[in-house]
């Protein structure tokens, strides 16, 4: 019997669902479905603001970022 | 050209059909509807229905269309019911068939053939013309109320080098409603989807701040099906043309009243007795994107008597940017997306940064809509130059007006702060066979809902899932 589960499809690096599947091992609270490919899953639909709250804060923290100078 | 799905499109949808019903008893609302919000197949289909007496089978409408463009019939077919244009019903012989919704086939027809006495499409006034106001008043009028709106929005008001607009307090309540600005300390301050607003051409901003009207005309007692009939009504009327009033209910002199704020329409004082519409209304309904620019030529700061819509815009490919411009709008509306260096009296210089694309994303504004605000406004020497440069015939290379190295920044600047994609709705799983699972995905797919599936896990996610439960339960 086909059933309907409702979502938030996320599209991203596998980078990136390596970080979301950690995030998810530590309470469950995250994925509704892992798709089992690199870089799609399903997560709930509440979650979705602090996910992109969460990433954007580790990964300004993880990644190393050029410099960038004002001068002309 | 085919009507692109839009915000109006969406809010149409969303209206229950009790609301349809009496959108259609007026000609001018079937046609507009008919007009703008229907692609091209479904116009056909439509037709082709709209004088038959009886309904048609299914299977023959079915026929008319190549099997290589199931997908085009399916989709034609869905808007088709959402707008509740097209039924579903039986012929006498129990044949399932499509038939044209009453109302609309009696409104569309009346409105093709022109045999209706009623005031569906508005009454010429028959005043004398000595004070007939002109197209490029009407112009004008237009763009320097939808200036101030804006200028309100960026808050350039308070600079006071703006051109007097006297914005009511309807104007700005309306704007707060729909949380493009918010009052923090009486001071005006622009919200994320406010500067997504402002970045967008004119013809979408209308719509939107329409949409708005209508959603709050319900708190203030008027009836949003009359509100929203009497802007199809207006989106029909003819340019440089004037209109009587008094065959308009007292709800439709109110909308008008408002609506004039805006410059929507035009008229010399609240009491008088005919109306303009001005080109703000009158593209509304219509493919026509000439509409942007008159308006936005008149937007870019330069005198509005000068060439319409000429850019002021250039980019170099170091990132630097110069804007020949005064306007307080212009300038404020650049400084969303770049670092300003220098001000002169007719120019002003900034760069382009990966920290000032950074502040733009966070404050909800897309790569997408500074370029192309920026290519809109780009100089006409920018034109010129880069679309010689640019175009190579053999490569099959696009001509673009930006440098391409910037625009590929701008878009890798903002995927850096983007990681994820996210689409919201609803994922079918635990199919039994690989059967049971193929339909229901091919056919949201040919609906165009289908985000993503996996044969081999027999699972697909679908944006809207009512149109493939329906399926699912017809197959039963």
């Amino acid at each position: 019997m086909p059933r309907a589960v409702r979502g938030v499809l996320i599209e991203c690096d596998p980078s990136v669902k390596a970080i979301i599947l950690k995030y998810d091992e530590e309470r469950h609270d995250y994925i509704v479905e892992d798709l089992d490919d690199d870089r799609h899953l399903v997560i709930k639909e509440s979650q979705l603001q602090n996910l992109k709250l969460r990433l954007g804060k580790d990964l300004d923290e993880k990644l190393m970022q050029p410099d960038e100078s004002e001068s002309e | 050209m085919a009507a692109a799905p839009s915000r109006p499109f969406d809010f149409l949808e969303g209206l229950p059909g009790t609301v349809f019903y009496k959108l259609y008893q007026q000609p001018s609302t079937a046609l507009a509807i008919f007009r703008r919000m229907l692609p091209d197949l479904a116009k056909c289909f439509v037709m082709a229905l709209l004088y038959l007496k009886d309904p048609l089978p299914a299977a023959d409408l079915e026929d008319w269309v190549r099997p290589e463009s199931l997908r085009e019939r399916d989709n034609a077919l869905s808007i088709l019911g959402r707008l509740h244009i097209l039924t579903n019903t039986t012929t006498s012989n129990n044949v399932r068939a499509y038939m044209v919704t009453n109302p609309f086939a009696a409104s569309l027809r009346q409105a093709l053939m022109g045999t209706e006495q009623t005031q569906s499409f508005g009454v010429l006034s028959q005043l004398g013309d000595e004070t007939a106001v002109t197209i490029s008043d009407l112009d004008e009028y237009a763009g320097r109320q939808w200036e101030g709106v804006l200028g309100y929005m960026v808050g350039t008001s308070g600079l006071g080098i703006q051109r007097d607009v006297n914005l009511s307090k309807g104007v700005k309540q309306l704007l707060q409603a729909g949380h493009l600005v918010e009052i923090r300390d009486r001071r005006v301050e622009i919200t994320k989807d406010g500067f997504a607003f402002v970045l967008q051409d004119v013809g979408t901003q209308v719509w939107h701040i329409l949409i708005l009207y209508v959603e709050s005309a319900e708190h203030i007692r008027m009836d949003s099906v009359e509100v929203l009939s009497f802007i199809f009504l207006l989106s029909s009327l003819e340019l440089g043309k004037s209109y009587q009033k008094k065959n308009l209910t007292s709800n439709q002199i109110r909308t008008l009243t408002d609506l004039a704020d805006f410059g929507i329409v035009y008229q010399e004082s609240p009491e008088a007795t005919r109306f303009y519409p001005t080109r703000l209304a009158t593209t509304l309904t219509s493919d026509s994107s000439a509409l942007s620019n008159p308006i936005s030529g008149s937007l870019t700061g330069t005198d509005t008597s000068s060439e319409a819509g000429s850019g002021f815009i250039i980019v170099e490919t170091n990132y630097r940017i110069y804007a020949y411009t005064s306007s307080p709008l212009q300038i404020s509306l650049i400084a969303l997306f770049s670092t300003l260096k220098y001000r002169f009296p007719n120019l002003i210089t900034g760069k382009i940064t990966r920290q000032s694309i950074r502040r733009a994303v966070e404050m909800g504004i897309t790569a997408d809509q500074i370029i192309s605000y920026i290519s809109t406004h780009a100089h006409p020497q920018m034109r010129k130059h880069n679309i010689a440069k640019t175009a190579n015939p053999q490569a099959g290379v696009p001509p673009s007006v930006l440098p391409p190295t910037v625009v590929d920044q701008i878009r890798l600047w903002q995927l850096e702060r983007d990681r994820v994609k996210a689409t919201a709705g609803f994922l079918f799983k635990d199919f039994v066979s690989f059967a049971e699972y193929e339909a229901p995905c091919r056919y949201a797919e040919d609906i165009g809902v289908l985000t993503w599936k996996s044969d081999r896990r027999r699972m697909f996610f679908v944006t809207r899932h009512e149109q493939v439960a329906a399926f699912l339960r017809s197959r039963k």
